[in-house]
């Protein structure tokens, strides 16, 4: 892990604003709506309200972790800037290279606009299709805030660790699986 | 007691991580950072949660029942695999899916099998972002050694449960 306490003289990066709705969103937003509208016809609009309250009161429930699991999913790429976590990928190389891609890719909080970026640009600092495959894979089936915040709320947790502890050694699998590919194509 | 123990973890890191931000300038960058995720995720969480929640009450716990129970076998793995990658939105939607289905009596490595497939293969990941930012090529491998992992996944779990 590359320190993060030499930072004090550097001023904070630029963080881009995103759009609250986008196209993602309305699609939800319709789903929403039109399941909301079938509970009210199939079992009466007493019933929409009762989910209306019960889900207000998990997210209330929810809302210590969600609050903390944003400012981390904020905070960490202001302090980890991606070049650094890819610098850190990229020079590593073999097995090692693809168990610290995927442990980069459970590590880092955010969603697919802040992995997909980031997975691009280790082709750049070195890393190799294996490498990104790994972390891609790492992010996908072991990332820690979206487990921790989210699969833990609504999933029992004897299943959650064992789809956690199967899924572990996946991405280095994975990894070399796309070396083995790569190699066979430019053979 | 799940959430307790999530929230515990969460908040811990949360503090570490404020105690890394060297000065003001900093933890300005930070909150500001904070509130601006904050404004994108909050309406996106209270919209898929509904969302979820009517969605539960719609399932036909029958259908479920007979479709992805534990009776279901095989055939019942194989729709769970092919239902996560049509599941939109992001993680909050799969889990509560995930959640109303167990509760409508889909058997647990069907669960396992679609939080998997669903983790690997969403095509709102893969057709919003990763086919922009890491090209056809480099998408296509990765979903093709992919392939297997819910499968195997899915067969380890009902092995252990």
């Amino acid at each position: 892990m590359p320190s993060l306490k030499n930072i004090a003289a550097d001023l904070p990066p630029v963080q881009k604003t995103r759009r609250v709705f986008d196209g993602s969103f309305m699609v939800l937003l319709v789903l929403t709506l039109a399941g909301g509208v079938a509970v009210g016809v199939v079992s009466g609009w007493a019933r929409v309200g009762q989910i209306l309250i019960e889900t207000f009161e998990f997210i209330a429930m929810l809302a210590p972790k969600i609050g903390a699991g944003i400012f981390i999913a904020a905070t960490l790429p202001i302090l980890l800037p991606r070049e650094r976590v890819g610098r850190l990928i990229g020079r590593e190389s073999g097995v090692r290279g693809l168990v610290v891609a995927a442990a980069c890719g459970a590590a880092l909080p955010g969603g697919p606009m802040m992995t997909f970026p980031l997975a691009a640009g280790l082709g750049v600092a070195g890393a190799d299709l294996g490498a990104m495959v790994a972390f891609i894979s790492g992010w996908s089936l072991l990332g820690l805030n979206r487990t921790l915040i989210w699969e833990f709320s609504f999933l029992p947790s004897d299943l959650v660790w064992t789809r956690y502890l199967l899924s572990l050694p996946m991405p280095v699998l994975l990894g070399l699986a796309a070396r083995a590919v790569m190699q066979r194509r430019l053979a | 007691m799940n959430i307790l123990i999530g929230t515990v973890l969460i908040g811990s890191g949360a503090i570490w991580l404020w105690w890394q931000l060297p000065n003001d300038a900093w933890r300005s960058a930070s909150y500001r950072a904070s509130l601006d995720t904050f404004l994108f995720t909050a309406p996106r969480v209270i919209v898929a949660l509904l969302g979820a929640g009517f969605f539960a009450e719609l399932l036909p716990e029958d259908e479920v029942r007979q479709l992805l129970g534990a009776e279901a076998g095989i055939a019942g793995i194989l729709l769970a695999i092919a239902l996560g990658p049509l599941t939109p939105g992001g993680a909050f939607v799969s889990f509560a899916i995930g959640a109303a289905a167990l509760k409508a009596g889909a058997s647990p490595v069907a669960a396992i099998a679609y939080v998997t497939s669903w983790s690997l293969f969403s095509t709102t990941k893969i057709f919003a972002y990763e086919l922009s930012f890491m090209g056809r090529q480099a998408t296509l491998t990765r979903i093709l050694v992919s392939l297997p992992v819910p499968f195997v996944i899915a067969a380890m779990a009902s092995l252990t449960g």
